[in-house]
């Protein structure tokens, strides 16, 4: 059974990463594992760690972070333990932050994030959009294509970005797209990026089981993933054209 | 000097409309104001005679034009001089043509109202040089993300705008155009009652949205349309108010009439969208005192000329045509429920495309994940189309997500109007609709007329 908690999916539902979860749940069924999805909806709703592989928190708008950091802040000692124990964690676009060391807004002011991520969040002054391909720093041969709806940028401090950047923007131009600490998975991708890439979705599914002892042999052949490299090759041409007329 | 430099631009600027009047009367929305910005750069906050209690800004997501063109065209009805950017140029070039066109040449505005669709993010620059005392936000949702990203970016943007000295009318169903009533001097509240159009949607997927307050959770009673019905936040109690005076409510579909402040209207239009948009006409026709023997001879005679669907013959097919202008789940969903009304068999092709807004163009289709299909494929589609050259694939895959099997879904990695139409061919199914941005449609109206040139 792998056991996910959906983290305030009302407050953070910006660009269709509800994907993500129906993503984990069909990859999931795909390695013959049930799923057990939990909602965290309010803030003073508390998270079972214990009994949790994955937190899945998708993209929110900026306002709402420092409401999340503070729920989360009131379980600080389990969520440091569920995050030593190296169990996922998955947090895209601006919602990152809550795990920064601190976020810089346009208006001046600043919040502190959780300081998980070794990494400083500045906002931007106009948004950035784009393609976004990229390959995982663990492991080259992985590929991610996904978009990405910039409203912040993310300096890293040190040396933990979670991947490569092929083509687009990444963190800040400097070709490095996300981080991670343990299993904190930080990434700018949209798409949702655990639908159009269900290779990652997998790995981390099985890692996850892997964490408590289920090791998943299963593999999911590639022609269940056809749609998805088709897609894959498409948007690799559209990309190659974009490069040629810029 | 601005003196100087304003009536050198307004002169310009009338002779660009008058030019460009002899040229094409459809064309050249923006350019006036264009050139007369280039020599005046504050220049619409220099004409005379505008009584500002009489100027009204239209701003929101969706509806904006519906909404503008029903209040000129009541106003026009009632007797009423109008400057107006009806041909939907929203910018402060657009606005500044219509002035230009409706003004003396010495600047004075000729006409008794101002009321212009204005663009959320140029609300502020707009507000500047000419303070209107009424603003109608219609909704905040998310929408064409590369220009606007999250909602909240937009709402600081109008939220730098409202300030006591303008009355706002305010969707009372929608939170965060709700939520502006504590910023304006006045607050006026639209809405519409519950009817057999509305919907509920409680499934363990189905997700609201942060309070435009407190940002905690908001729940929903019912919905009306997307994203908008009666509406609580869990925890500050934020909410729909009860009673409102531009409430439309005895609705009824089968007569196409309602009632609003105790009067009973007739509607042309009749999905519940509108119903918001004559809710909010009603209201800024009260406030301008508008007999509601004009406002309803104005719903009569109410034309939407942004309408996108139409139907085209194909061979032995009826492609009913739905155009969808911008990215956002609201507009793509209104589209398939428009599609799914139909219960007799058919065949859905969908064109989402990658987006070609402004560069660097991208691939977004993640909207599609924020809209809900049951409704679509309970409908009885024979076979889904999807095509683009670069996400045809991925609107395939959002298909397959929502339950559709994959042997009904034929994926087509071309634009080519015409592999689509060959493609549609291959079935006896007659009844088809098609979905795709509106710039397509241009391809196929120009494919059509090929044919019949040939067959001619």
């Amino acid at each position: 059974m792998l056991n996910v908690v959906w983290a305030y999916p009302d407050i953070l539902n910006l660009h269709g990463d509800r994907g993500n979860l129906f993503a984990i749940e069909r990859i999931a069924k795909l390695l013959g594992l049930e799923t057990n999805v939990k909602k965290i909806e309010n803030y003073k709703d508390k998270i079972d760690f214990k009994n949790t592989d994955i937190i899945l928190f998708n993209v929110g708008e900026i306002k709402v972070m420092p409401n999340i950091i503070h729920a989360l802040n009131s379980q600080e000692r389990e969520l440091k333990e569920y995050i030593e124990e190296g169990k996922f964690i998955i947090l895209i676009g601006a919602t990152g932050s809550i795990m920064a060391k601190e976020t810089l807004r346009k208006d001046g002011t600043k919040f502190e994030g959780l300081g998980i991520l070794d990494m400083q969040c500045i906002e931007r002054e106009n948004v950035y959009g784009n393609d976004l391909h990229f390959t995982l720093k663990e492991n080259e041969n992985l590929e991610i294509m996904a978009n990405q709806i910039q409203l912040i940028d993310t300096k890293l401090n040190s040396d933990i970005a979670l991947g490569k950047v092929i083509y687009g923007m990444g963190n800040n131009y400097e070709q490095t797209e996300g981080a991670k600490y343990k299993n904190v998975i930080f990434t700018n991708a949209l798409g949702p990026v655990l639908v159009k890439n269900p290779w990652y979705t997998e790995k981390i599914i099985k890692t996850a089981m892997e964490n408590k002892g289920e090791k998943v042999e299963e593999s999911i052949s590639k022609e269940q993933f056809e749609i998805e490299m088709k897609s894959m090759e498409c948007i690799k041409k559209f990309i190659e054209n974009k490069r040629k007329e810029e | 000097m601005e003196k100087i430099k304003f009536h050198v631009a307004l002169i310009i600027g009338k002779l660009v409309a008058f030019t460009v009047n002899i040229i094409s009367k459809d064309r050249g929305t923006n350019l006036s104001g264009r050139y007369a910005y280039k020599i005046c750069k504050n220049f619409i906050k220099n004409f005379k005679k505008i009584d500002y209690d009489k100027v009204v800004f239209i701003t929101g997501t969706n509806g904006k034009s519906t909404t503008n063109n029903m209040i000129i065209n009541a106003l026009k009805t009632a007797g009423k001089t109008v400057t107006t950017n009806i041909e939907g140029a929203n910018l402060i070039t657009g606005i500044a043509t219509a002035m230009i066109k409706n003004s003396t040449i010495t600047g004075k505005i000729k006409t008794e109202y101002m009321i212009f669709e204005t663009d959320e993010r140029y609300l502020k620059k707009i507000y500047e040089q000419l303070p209107a005392k009424n603003i109608c936000i219609t909704n905040l949702q998310k929408d064409q993300v590369q220009r606007n990203g999250e909602p909240d970016f937009i709402y600081q943007k109008i939220k730098e705008v409202i300030n006591k000295d303008i009355t706002v009318y305010v969707n009372n169903e929608e939170p965060r155009a709700k939520s502006f009533e504590d910023f304006a001097g006045k607050v006026v509240y639209y809405g519409i009652e519950k009817n057999d159009k509305s919907f509920e949607k409680n499934g363990f997927y189905d997700v609201t949205l942060p309070c435009p307050k407190c940002n905690n959770k908001i729940k929903f009673k019912y919905y009306n349309i997307d994203n908008v019905g009666k509406f609580k936040c869990t925890n500050c109690g934020f909410k729909s108010e009860n009673n409102i005076e531009f409430f439309a409510k005895n609705i009824n579909y089968e007569e196409n009439t309602f009632e609003c402040d105790h009067i009973k209207y007739t509607m042309n239009y009749t999905q519940p969208f509108f119903l918001y948009n004559y809710a909010l006409c009603i209201a800024i026709c009260k406030r301008f005192k508008i007999p509601e023997e004009k406002i309803q001879e104005s719903f009569t005679t109410f034309k939407n000329i942004g309408g996108r669907l139409e139907t085209i013959k194909y061979k032995d097919k009826e492609i009913k045509y739905i155009r969808i202008k911008q990215e956002n789940p609201e507009t793509l969903q209104s589209a398939l429920d428009y599609v799914a009304q139909d219960k007799s068999n058919k065949i859905l092709a969908i064109g989402l495309e990658e987006l070609k807004d402004f560069k660097p163009y991208y691939t977004n289709t993640f909207y599609g994940f924020d809209c809900d299909y049951d409704e679509l494929i309970n409908s009885n589609i024979d076979k889904y189309i999807c095509f683009s050259e670069a996400v045809a694939y991925d609107s395939a895959n959002i298909l397959v997500y929502a339950g559709v099997e994959k042997d009904k879904i034929e994926v087509l990695p071309t634009e080519e109007i015409e592999d689509v139409l060959n493609e549609l061919d291959k079935y006896d199914t007659k009844n088809v609709y098609l979905i795709t941005w509106l710039h397509a449609y241009e391809a196929l109206e120009r494919y059509m007329k090929k044919m019949q040139t040939t067959k001619s």
